[in-house]
């Protein structure tokens, strides 16, 4: 067997069919089942957005961005409003302040829900995916009888959000956050003592933290690996600075850790949510902003803490 | 450290080197000469005061007289943030590379290469990367770039 040659393989990985969502390519250079380089290849879903907005109002341009992450798509459609609220200095009524934060962090879970399910679909065990998007379910109910969209929300507007919520929102929104928040602790039951789950988790893509900052690395990621950095907290928009949560940190910064803290997180977004549907008064839920609204002249770079980064 | 603290900070310790720009709304946004550009991100990493380690984003903007490379910088440890703006000719804009202070700034420097023909001295990796090989049809984020349906929105 000594004499036996071995040499390193090429191998494309998917998926970049043009059907698929999230496509990209990654040229894997293989040492048997070992990655030993990586070279991605990204453009194949480049629509262009930032060109298509030039050419439109800023109203039209938050559908778009809708597309941008549809599994998130209340933080993009939020952190484009909240630009455009900076530069001009518009005063958001209390009640939409309210129904973002709502609306976000209910996304955030949805979001979450997405990773816990579909990863753990990809390392082999499929029972999480159903129960995830069975929980997932109940999120978009609540989005749909709120503005009618499951996916692409278009809610929240620049100067506040689209439409009110309806009377059933707020007793069914509570029974939603501590369905979720008990069925947290049945995941983490599912899966943190199973020996698979473990092997193919624990150590797997570790990521230091100086790497992770050097990379630019956000969100649940950079505080899996041990930074406690939330921008939630560190650089407070809308009106996160009244409520009380904690920001989960873990250190090892491997997939066991990323799993572990996000779920940590969904925890923290149904407290976020049931103080804000204590809190939530009643008000106007938009400011008075023209459809052809151009805000003032000036220049801002917003960023928000989005369930990806 | 609040906004005008860093402002007085940075206007009194880079002097020469960043001078306030007016436009910066929320967060300061400061100018820098493209040929001080690396020197400046070096010092802003380094500086104990402001340990810019964090790089955010580069943009790309095309004011059709000139061009513009604003950096987005933020600090995890000291949890500042400011803007950097390099104005660049219209006619063969050329910047340097800061991914030897970043190494973040490699992929966007390759998109702002590719979608606005900024030219990046010495960048390892200057190759096609949003649009499809064979491109050849120049520099979609430029102003005066149009899609070939392309069909503009009227005034209102």
């Amino acid at each position: 067997m000594t004499d036996l040659r071995t040499e390193e393989f090429d191998i494309n990985m998917g998926p970049h069919h043009p059907s698929t969502h999230g496509v990209c390519r990654l040229l894997l250079t293989m040492d048997g089942e070992k990655v030993v380089k990586v070279v991605p290849y990204i453009g194949y879903l480049h629509r262009a957005i930032e060109k298509i907005c030039e050419n439109r109002t800023y109203a039209m341009c938050i559908p778009i961005l809708d597309r941008f992450e549809y599994v998130t798509a209340m933080s993009c459609n939020y952190v484009f409003s909240l630009a455009a609220e900076r530069l001009s200095g518009i005063e958001v009524p209390e009640r939409a302040e309210y129904l973002r934060v709502i609306m976000l962090e209910l996304n955030r879970i949805a979001s979450h829900l997405i990773f816990f399910g579909t990863t753990a679909m990809d390392i082999g065990a499929l029972t999480p995916f159903l129960y995830a998007l069975r929980e997932r379910e109940y999120i978009m109910d609540l989005f749909e009888m709120t503005c009618g969209q499951r996916l692409t929300y278009n809610y929240i507007r620049v100067g506040g959000v689209s439409k009110d919520i309806p009377e059933k929102f707020i007793p069914q929104c509570k029974v939603t956050i501590s369905t979720i928040t008990e069925k947290v602790e049945e995941y983490k039951r599912l899966l943190n003592k199973n020996p698979i789950w473990k092997m193919r988790t624990i150590g797997i893509g570790k990521l230091d933290a100086d790497l992770a900052i050097a990379y630019g690395v956000s969100g649940p990621i950079l505080r899996a690996s041990g930074i406690d950095y939330d921008l939630r907290r560190d650089d407070p928009y809308s009106i996160y600075d009244r409520f009380d949560f904690n920001i989960p940190v873990y250190h090892n910064g491997d997939v066991f850790d990323r799993y572990m803290l996000r779920l940590d997180e969904i925890q923290e977004s149904c407290k976020i949510v049931a103080q804000a549907l204590e809190g939530i008064e009643e008000g106007p839920i938009r400011a008075k902003v023209s459809p052809n609204f151009k805000p003032a002249a000036g220049e801002t770079y917003t960023r928000i803490e989005n369930s990806r980064g | 450290m609040t906004n005008e603290e860093l402002k007085s900070y940075i206007e009194t310790n880079y002097t020469s080197l960043l001078t306030h720009n007016e436009a910066g709304k929320y967060d300061l946004l400061f100018e820098v000469d493209a040929v001080n550009l690396v020197t400046v991100c070096e010092k802003l990493k380094n500086d104990p005061e402001l340990l810019f380690d964090y790089f955010c984003n580069l943009s790309g903007a095309d004011t059709t007289e000139k061009f513009e490379a604003i950096y987005n910088l933020g600090s995890i440890k000291k949890k500042i943030r400011i803007d950097i703006k390099v104005v660049l000719p219209h006619e063969n804009p050329v910047i340097d590379s800061v991914q030897t202070v970043w190494p973040a700034a490699n992929w966007y420097e390759r998109e702002m290469w590719e979608l606005y023909g900024i030219h990046i001295n010495n960048h390892d990796n200057l190759t096609r990367f949003l649009l499809h090989d064979e491109w050849d049809e120049g520099y979609p984020m430029r102003k005066d770039w149009d899609a070939p349906d392309f069909i503009r929105f009227p005034d209102l």
